[in-house]
């Protein structure tokens, strides 16, 4: 009996299944971390209420003029957020995100009993910037648990135009 | 005993459509249809700025299609009408180029950057980018792939892949951002969508040449140099967009220059080999490999295994490159060139270890027949040719020689005998590993072209 002649493509083809489960591998780490921290089954029914989002002044800390989804970059503005539309003891915070994912203002964590005098979240420009880059904003109200978010309780998308 | 082969004819070409341009046919008319569908789609109900630029790409997309179209024609006409249809391949691929950079400058960045500013960051890629085709079309080094298919690859993945991915990533942001909760489960899952659709609407250029242009796609290193064209392809449209982005969005701060120096540095330098040029290749080689595998089963599954480790190589850069984050100071400067190596040497020296292995594996076969074409007499490859088809560095050599003697029509004539004696030393490769599906004739009309080259370079 005569042996198979040897393919030289063969472990040119052998390599590449090795490599495939190093992809596999890979991939499942990736679905690991996305099913982490994006948790099936976490919904609650429970809804946050943002009340608006306003220009702000850095000095005052207040907030004025009607609620808007634009604004330009000398503007500075915050969300204004009603607690009170949450359980008192559900552990929450909310969080502005810029276009680059970097969070540029927080309110939390704590229960909405604790953060009932903190209901004005301001955005502050990124350092060492002194306006804040253009793009979509995105502020969310988040339950969590174990200091990991969870879930949203509620979202709002804000324009800065350049 | 044994009996004559059958012949078919060579000339005329046989009627109808093999099963090969079946898939192609199947595989170009869902491209369209999914760009033409989404584009409209996205317009309609994203109306955002990568909405309307991909409905306008669409007569790049058009051009780019009737372009490679003609260009793959080229190699099927005759001599005579050739340079008509290189000509007329090159005006509309270069018109699609142009009409994609000013659709990009008018609708996305020109509000903002403006069109200098895109022109700048356009004209800061071209030496970069004609550097990195120049050096993996090298890379072959026994059978250099030819210009036009390289830059067909190019174009692929710096126009309709980029054109693929705009609406497909934009519907995936737009529901994710609606969806997720921002932070790492986002990002991981935006880094999905790049790996998915970036990478599969990349590698379907390669899939296409290899279904189309199956002589001109020979092995696991041709493979590669075709993905890496098109990864190159896509990298040179994806710098421009990110360097004229950055820049509309640093310049109020003043730093608007740097930071889109940084992009050009980061992805036109740094990221030149080991970025998108790697993943597609992977791509490619996956493709390579199955181009000279027996059995559909192992076909199929080399070709998905490009892929998947193309995806994986991909999305690992883009969901964990937050976990190397980089200081603003000098060390920065080290850390931004550690991480690149760390996150993606090792996908890029996979590149790196299957193309050597092919490079040694195709050099000793196309020796092998190239002595077995001299032993079997005809003229086409003579006992003198051997030792300097076998050799670039000889090859090299014999085409100066003839430049010395005769000018440079003599170096260019010597050059295309040259790759005509490559070429039936690969076709007789590919008949001999039963991997071939022209008939006997092609090889005898390719030996017939030798000789009258030959005669050529002679004169």
């Amino acid at each position: 009996m005569r042996a198979a002649p040897y393919d030289p493509v063969r472990p040119l083809y052998r390599a590449l299944l090795v490599f495939d489960i190093v992809a596999i591998l890979i991939l499942a780490i990736g679905l690991g971390e996305f099913l982490y921290f994006e948790r099936p089954g976490q919904a609650t029914g429970f809804k946050a209420t943002i009340v608006g989002v306003y220009q702000y002044d850095q000095t005052t800390h207040k907030t004025s003029g009607p609620d808007r989804s634009t604004f330009t970059g000398t503007q500075d503005f915050a969300a204004v957020v009603d607690w009170g539309s949450l359980p008192p003891n559900l552990p929450v915070d909310a969080r502005w995100y810029d276009p680059f994912g970097t969070i540029v203002g927080r309110t939390g964590p704590g229960t909405p009993a604790q953060l009932s005098n903190q209901t004005t979240i301001p955005v502050g420009a990124p350092a060492p910037f002194n306006r804040n880059l253009p793009g979509r904003y995105i502020l969310v109200i988040e339950r969590l648990e174990g200091g990991v978010p969870v879930e949203v309780l509620a979202r709002r998308l804000v324009l800065v135009e350049g | 005993m044994s009996s004559a082969p059958t012949l078919r004819a060579a000339n005329p070409r046989p009627r109808g459509r093999s099963p090969r341009n079946r898939i192609t046919i199947a595989v170009v008319g869902v491209v369209l249809v999914v760009l033409v569908v989404s584009s409209v789609l996205d317009y309609v109900y994203l109306d955002t700025i990568p909405g309307r630029t991909a409905l306008f790409g669409l007569l790049t997309v058009a051009l780019a299609a009737l372009g490679t179209y003609i260009g793959v024609r080229v190699v099927e006409r005759n001599p005579a009408d050739r340079q008509r249809h290189v000509i007329r391949a090159v005006v509309l691929l270069g018109l699609a180029v142009l009409l994609w950079l000013l659709t990009i400058d008018l609708f996305a960045f020109t509000g903002s950057a403006g069109p200098t500013v895109a022109a700048i960051c356009a004209a800061a890629c071209l030496p970069t980018t004609a550097f990195g085709l120049f050096v993996i079309r090298r890379l072959d080094r026994n059978e250099k792939e030819p210009w036009r298919l390289v830059l067909v690859a190019f174009a692929w993945g710096a126009i309709v892949a980029t054109s693929l991915v705009i609406w497909g990533e934009s519907l995936w942001g737009a529901v994710a951002e609606r969806v997720l909760v921002p932070g790492p489960g986002l990002d991981t899952s935006i880094a999905f969508s790049a790996g998915l659709l970036e990478e599969v609407a990349k590698g379907i250029a390669v899939v296409l040449l290899f279904l189309v242009m199956r002589n001109e796609f020979d092995d696991v290193v041709d493979g590669i140099v075709y993905g890496a064209a098109v990864g190159i392809g896509f990298n040179f449209m994806e710098s421009i967009a990110y360097m004229t982005h950055l820049y509309a969005i640093f310049s109020p701060e003043g730093v608007g220059g740097y930071a889109a120096g940084f992009q050009w540095y980061s992805r036109q330098v740094l990221g030149l080999f080991f970025g998108h040029a790697t993943y597609t290749a992977l791509i490619g080689a996956g493709v390579g490999i199955a181009r000279q595998l027996p059995s559909r089963r192992q076909k199929v599954l080399a070709i998905s295994s490009g892929f998947l480790i193309a995806i994986a190589a991909h999305f690992s850069w883009d969901a964990w490159v937050q976990f190397f984050p980089i200081e603003t100071s000098d060390l920065g400067l080290v850390e931004i060139h550690l991480r690149t190596l760390i996150m993606t040497g090792p996908f890029t020296a996979a590149v790196v270890a299957l193309l050597l292995s092919g490079l040694v594996f195709e050099g000793r076969a196309l020796a092998e027949q190239i002595r077995k074409e001299s032993a079997q007499g005809g003229g086409a490859i003579l006992p003198t040719d051997v030792s300097i088809l076998t050799s670039p560095w000889q090859r090299l050599a014999q085409r100066m020689r003839a430049l010395r003697k005769g000018g440079v029509r003599a170096y260019f004539a010597q050059g295309r005998l040259q790759t005509a004696q490559l070429d039936l030393a690969m076709e007789r490769w590919h008949r001999e590993r039963q991997e071939i599906d022209e008939p006997l004739e092609a090889e005898l009309e390719l030996r017939s072209h030798v000789l009258e080259l030959r005669r050529q370079a002679a004169l």
